[in-house]
């Protein structure tokens, strides 16, 4: 099974058109990958329906980087008490 | 000059201070003073204190059918009853709208005039507008109205050039016809036309003190009112301006040196410079009780000082709604529209797009507290809550508020950006992908909540 990171950077490369072998952890989502206003909000969609999971949307939204969004993922996922 | 410098530090605070003394949601803002305001006149410093505005008995009186009707095709009969009777609902039971005054001149005049006193308003109390013409009175008093305006125009632009009289002649003209007013028992109001391009020391004081003398010698209930009027809009409101243009000097003249009371007082202004409503509520400051105004401001040319924007500014100087309906402006403006008046839709207060907003960052603002773009309360005190409307600059933040306005949705059953995703790129591709140059319609964009959030449309539109 593709790990939360693998995952992760899937969703963000189908969103972006991006291939997700060329992502770091310290990626900007906006600086760095070209993230537009509609594009952040597409990724939290995104991700919310890749993991099954509801995310706060202010929380999300404040989050800037890959390695970021594969954190603060994880930890929703343990809330939920979703397998991830 | 002193050295005025200081050093000013900043000051955290724990909770935002919003001056809600001023900014009370619940009213338009308030307009507040913090000391007198000096004017030289004559040399001589004069003081006025803008504090008494809160005691003072200001008030609005209205021209929508007698200088309104010169900018437009007159209005039928049944238009103007309805807008008479809007009229009173908004000027509430303390008059707020005083008086309105009517054209005498044809039987559709005379016959408007009836029905709408048979209506049983206190307020506006109906008046009259005639010719500085003897014979106009049978009208007046046939009408049995108890006061009318008569023309006395006194620039030497209109006395000379139009007249065709000079100075003496005009005003034996003017005082004979004022004189046949007091005899018929009927108050005359003197239109002083023309009066920001006449010479005041010349002849507008001169004519004054005479009606002032004639106004001795008649009950205080006929006495002469003044009607200063701006005809051209070239009243300037800034301290230190000169006569005859300054509005403070003029009608401190009138006030104080020829002693016609504040409440004698009343001016009339046109919008020809984008001045008339700073100018109207200068007079009020200055000691003038009554702002002359017409419905959207439609009058002559660029018409005069618009109602509504008087009545929300008398809000703001007392501090109080004063029985004031309103609502009734929004009826006003939808009645308008309704018999083919053309209101720009960003026109303040009435416009379809006066709260609307639609920049995204605004609308995000909005989707926070809508306070923070948002004059008032809209909603309560106009009926029209704040909207946003769809463009390629409105972003997610944009259509969030959109649909939740669209849903009717408050506190925390509002849906979130992320669940209208697809409509929000719907939005963006129309003018990334198909270069649409034009806003989204509400229909359009029903029609793709439909389409693309079923799930919402099924909660909330299919009940």
């Amino acid at each position: 099974m593709a790990t939360v990171e693998e995952r992760v950077k899937a969703v963000t490369g189908r969103v972006l058109n991006i291939d997700p072998k060329t992502m770091k952890a310290s990626d900007n989502f906006a600086v760095d990958l070209g993230a537009e206003s509609v594009q952040s909000v597409e990724l939290v969609a995104m991700f919310e329906e890749e993991f099954g999971i509801e995310m706060d949307e202010d929380g999300a939204l404040a989050v800037e980087t890959v390695g970021g969004a594969i954190e603060f993922i994880a930890k929703v996922c343990k809330e939920q008490g979703v397998d991830a | 000059m002193a050295d005025r410098k200081k050093n000013h530090r900043l000051v955290a605070v724990a909770e935002p201070n919003l001056l809600d003394e001023t900014f009370d949601y619940d009213l338009p803002p308030l307009i507040k003073f913090d000391g007198p305001i000096i004017e030289y006149i004559d040399g001589e410093p004069i003081e006025f204190d803008p504090k008494s505005l809160k005691s003072r008995d200001i008030h609005i009186t209205d021209t929508t059918f007698r200088d309104g009707q010169q900018a437009r095709p007159p209005y039928t009969i049944e238009q103007m009853v309805r807008i008479y009777d809007l009229l009173a609902r908004l000027s509430g039971p303390k008059g707020v709208i005083r008086q309105t005054e009517f054209f005498l001149y044809t039987k559709n005049d005379r016959e408007t005039l009836d029905r709408c006193r048979a209506l049983g308003h206190t307020y506006p109390e109906c008046t009259g507008w005639i010719r500085a013409v003897k014979g106009d009175f049978r009208l007046v008093k046939e009408a049995g109205l108890k006061e009318t305006g008569m023309l006395t125009s006194c620039s030497d632009y209109h006395i000379f050039l139009k007249s065709k009289m000079d100075r003496s002649q005009a005003m034996a003209t003017y005082l004979e016809v004022v004189d046949a007013a007091l005899e018929a028992g009927v108050r005359p109001r003197c239109h002083l036309e023309d009066i920001t391009r006449a010479d005041i020391e010349g002849f507008v004081l001169p004519f004054v003190d005479e009606l002032m003398e004639r106004s001795r010698q008649v009950p205080e209930e006929l006495s002469v009112k003044i009607r200063l009027c701006d005809t051209m809009g070239f009243g300037i409101s800034y301290p230190g301006a000169e006569l005859p243009r300054s509005i403070a000097k003029l009608i401190y003249k009138l006030n104080q040196e020829c002693g016609v009371p504040s409440s004698r007082l009343e001016w009339h202004g046109h919008n020809d410079f984008h001045k008339v409503h700073t100018n109207a509520a200068t007079a009020w400051l200055y000691g003038c009780d009554a702002a002359n105004t017409s419905i959207f401001g439609f009058g002559e040319r660029t018409g005069n000082q618009p109602l509504e924007g008087a009545v929300i500014e008398y809000i703001g100087l007392k501090g109080d709604l004063c029985g004031v309906d309103t609502t009734a402006i929004t009826e006003l403006a939808d009645y308008l529209r309704s018999i083919g008046l053309p209101i720009p839709d960003n026109y303040p207060f009435v416009g379809k797009a006066f709260n609307t907003t639609r920049a995204g960052i605004h609308a995000g603002g909005l989707r926070q507290d809508e306070r923070i773009y948002n004059i008032f309360d809209t909603t309560k005190l106009l009926g029209r809550p704040p909207k946003v409307a769809i463009t390629d600059k409105s972003g997610t933040d944009g259509v969030v508020v959109w649909i939740n306005e669209f849903f009717g949705l408050e506190g925390e059953e509002r849906i979130n950006k992320i669940k209208i995703h697809k409509l929000a790129r719907w939005v963006m591709d129309q003018y990334e992908v198909h270069g649409r140059l034009t806003a989204i319609s509400n229909q359009e964009l029903e029609a793709k909540v439909k389409e693309l959030l079923p799930k919402y449309w099924k909660k909330y539109k299919a009940l």
